[in-house]
């Protein structure tokens, strides 16, 4: 018992400071990832970054954000390109042709509200009990179906990333903290910025969502970046993280195990 | 205004210098000058950052479903916005969200969001005005950027001199744990004491505002007193405490204290022998297609308290069919025969006026026949049916005047 006590101790201490990417996804049960002639439109992505002070308040910056953005839509379209994917990104609400900007806003609220209830249940451990074992089994429903009518494309994405970096002052706090351990009083992990994004594939032809990925990557030491969505190479290694391994779904998987072992 | 303190910045540390001292003074509307003038975009990097997640709250609340969009009324508002925003007025923007509460909040980016439930509650376009130039005043003393810049700053220090204390407790080997809850709690109610500041600059700046504008200074001291005294019949019909809300950690100014203050500014300000613009028939005039809507909303909050203050408040520029009808309407929805009487008696009232909606005749006719007088009930009965033909009701009205 003390042993265990222990070793958990080590594993905790050990996992705080380490610096770590974590990225799980889940699906729809009979979900396929999309290949071949597929046509994607990629929803207004939401990015924000912003700069960790002493205090540990994350501030906004405009700048950065800006420059992320850009990067992460290079970033897709350079990946979609790669599939063979036709892929719109909107960069506006009212970017797409022949539909209204309040058609758009309305989908995206809708999917904020559902897209939060994935995190709440699938991510966040308050997992509901009609819901296990079902896979991804959450719908745009209707609004969704309508919107593929109307553009002819097959799935949307909606993107969501974040991004933050401690400044001068954060990472001073951290070494004094660190420091401190010599004469008794150690705080040397008090974080220091982080990513974290998420990705959400709805199938416009039935108005599912259909795959659903989310992206931590983070440290408890200040000062180290894992990933810097402010550079080119950092946003396509998000990308890549997020959207690159795309699993089929557990039913896909088990009939793709089944018909291997029968070869 | 969110705090969002992580637990390790409340880890250590004896900043008892941070703790708040006694409430300030008033502050003299002659000392305050606007920060910004028209057409102001931001410089600083904080500024910029905070500039652009604004306008995507902005978009949000602009496409909101809650919003009344009357377009008349709206012009209206950007008007009041256009005589009392000071010199950044072009640059403001003002989105009324259908919800019944007394509030109104200014965006760092120069958008206000007003709630219709304080449409209610003015009397007239003097009362309005003071509330948009509050609001406005937050935006031309810049007073969101210098309350963020004020949390980083302490939360910086506080994370600082916490890690300090807990080192210099860690060499000398005390224990600096209880130091550091009362830092923490210093640098919260600092926090909260800047906003309180913050709030009665920006009363002080309205005053001045709407008495450049031509409307009466005291006008603002009044809806103070309106909102502070509705609270008190709302809790008194509760049974509750009314200063729930206001207690140390309120980000608002002690209300009592905030009329004072306002009162002698306004004194102040007022001239002599001037004529001030109240503005009374323009304000119900703009308000009139959704002034039935509102009243509705309030009614339902079921907090007779408050519905009937307001009601009575309304009054003192004169009863009306309106009026009386919504008396009526807060008495119908409460427990007991002394309430319903009261309500019968509230809609025999209104429908003596010209003004008097369709359901005023219903609920009269409705309790005319409670009361037994069936020939007069039928009366009034055909006289809402009359009004509204095509109600919901209306079937049911027929039946009711036919048994």
């Amino acid at each position: 018992m003390r042993k265990a006590v222990k070793l958990a101790t080590i594993g905790l201490a050990a996992a705080s400071l380490s610096a770590c990417v974590q990225t799980r996804q889940v699906a729809d049960l009979q979900f396929t990832p999309p290949q071949g002639e597929y046509k994607l439109l990629v929803m207004r992505p939401d990015v924000t970054v912003g700069s960790v002070k002493a205090g540990g308040l994350t501030e906004p910056r405009a700048d950065w954000t800006e420059a992320a953005r850009a990067n992460i839509l290079a970033a897709l379209r350079a990946q979609q390109a790669g599939r063979g994917g036709q892929t719109l990104i909107m960069n506006r609400r009212d970017s797409l042709p022949g539909i209204s900007a309040d058609t758009v806003a309305e989908l995206e609220r809708l999917h904020n509200a559902v897209g939060s209830s994935i995190a709440l249940h699938k991510f966040a451990g308050a997992e509901l009990p009609t819901k296990r074992g079902k896979g991804l089994d959450y719908t745009l429903g209707e609004d969704a179906v309508k919107l593929g009518r109307a553009t002819g494309y097959d799935y949307a994405l909606f993107l969501h990333a974040e991004d933050s970096f401690a400044d001068s002052g954060r990472v001073a706090m951290q070494v004094l903290g660190i420091a401190g351990c010599f004469v008794g009083f150690c705080a040397p992990n008090i974080g220091g910025g982080g990513q974290s994004a998420y990705a959400s594939l709805v199938d416009l032809r039935t108005g599912e969502v259909v795959w659903f990925n989310v992206l931590q990557a983070g440290t408890q030491v200040a000062g180290i970046k894992m990933g810097d969505l402010r550079k080119p190479e950092g946003a396509t290694q998000m990308v890549d993280r997020l959207l690159g391994r795309m699993k089929p779904g557990r039913d896909v998987r088990r009939a793709q195990a089944a018909a291997e072992r029968a070869k | 205004m969110s705090l969002d303190f992580s637990r390790r910045a409340m880890l250590a540390g004896g900043a008892a210098a941070l703790v708040a001292g006694p409430a300030s003074a008033r502050i003299s509307p002659a000392s305050l000058k606007p920060l910004i003038g028209p057409g102001y975009r931001p410089v600083d990097t904080d500024e910029k950052g905070l500039w652009q997640q604004m306008e995507r709250v902005e978009e949000e609340v602009a496409g909101s479903n809650l919003l009344i969009r009357d377009p008349a009324l709206n012009r209206y508002l950007q008007g009041l916005i256009g005589k009392v925003g000071g010199p950044a007025a072009k640059d403001m923007r003002i989105y009324l969200a259908r919800v019944p509460e007394f509030n109104a909040m200014m965006f760092p980016t120069g958008f206000t969001v007003f709630f219709s439930g304080l449409l209610l509650r003015m009397r007239d376009e003097a009362q309005l005005a003071g509330v948009i130039a509050h609001e406005s005043s937050h935006f031309l003393l810049r007073h969101q950027i210098r309350s963020w810049r004020d949390t980083k700053r302490k939360s910086n220090i506080l994370t600082a001199l916490s890690m300090a204390a807990g080192i210099a407790g860690g060499a000398t080997g005390t224990y600096t744990g209880d130091l550091v809850r009362l830092a923490e709690l210093g640098t919260i109610l600092t926090l909260f004491r800047y906003s309180r500041q913050l709030e009665a600059e920006a009363d002080a700046m309205g005053v001045k505002l709407i008495a450049e504008a031509g409307y009466a200074p005291l006008s603002m001291s009044e809806t103070w007193d309106q909102l502070i005294t509705e609270l008190e019949w709302s809790a008194k019909e509760r049974r509750k405490r009314v200063d729930r809300g206001y207690s140390l950690f309120a980000t608002h100014p002690a209300p009592r204290a905030r009329l004072d203050d306002l009162r002698i500014s306004a004194r102040e300000l007022t001239v002599a022998g001037r004529s001030y613009d109240r503005g009374r028939e323009r304000y119900l005039q703009a308000l009139q297609p959704i002034r039935q809507t509102l009243f509705d909303d309030q009614v339902k909050l079921n907090d007779p308290g408050a519905s009937q203050y307001i009601v009575e408040t309304l009054a003192k520029d004169g009863w009306n069919g309106t009026l009386l009808f919504y008396r009526g309407e807060v008495h119908r929805l409460r427990n007991g025969v002394a309430y319903q009487q009261a309500a019968a008696q509230s809609y025999a009232q209104a429908v003596t006026y010209p003004d008097a909606p369709a359901d005023a005749w219903r609920w009269h006719g409705v309790m005319l026949m409670k009361q037994g007088r069936a020939s007069e009930g039928r009366t009034a009965l055909q006289r809402y049916l009359a009004m509204a033909p095509n109600a919901p009701d209306a079937p049911f009205v027929r039946q009711m005047i036919q048994s």
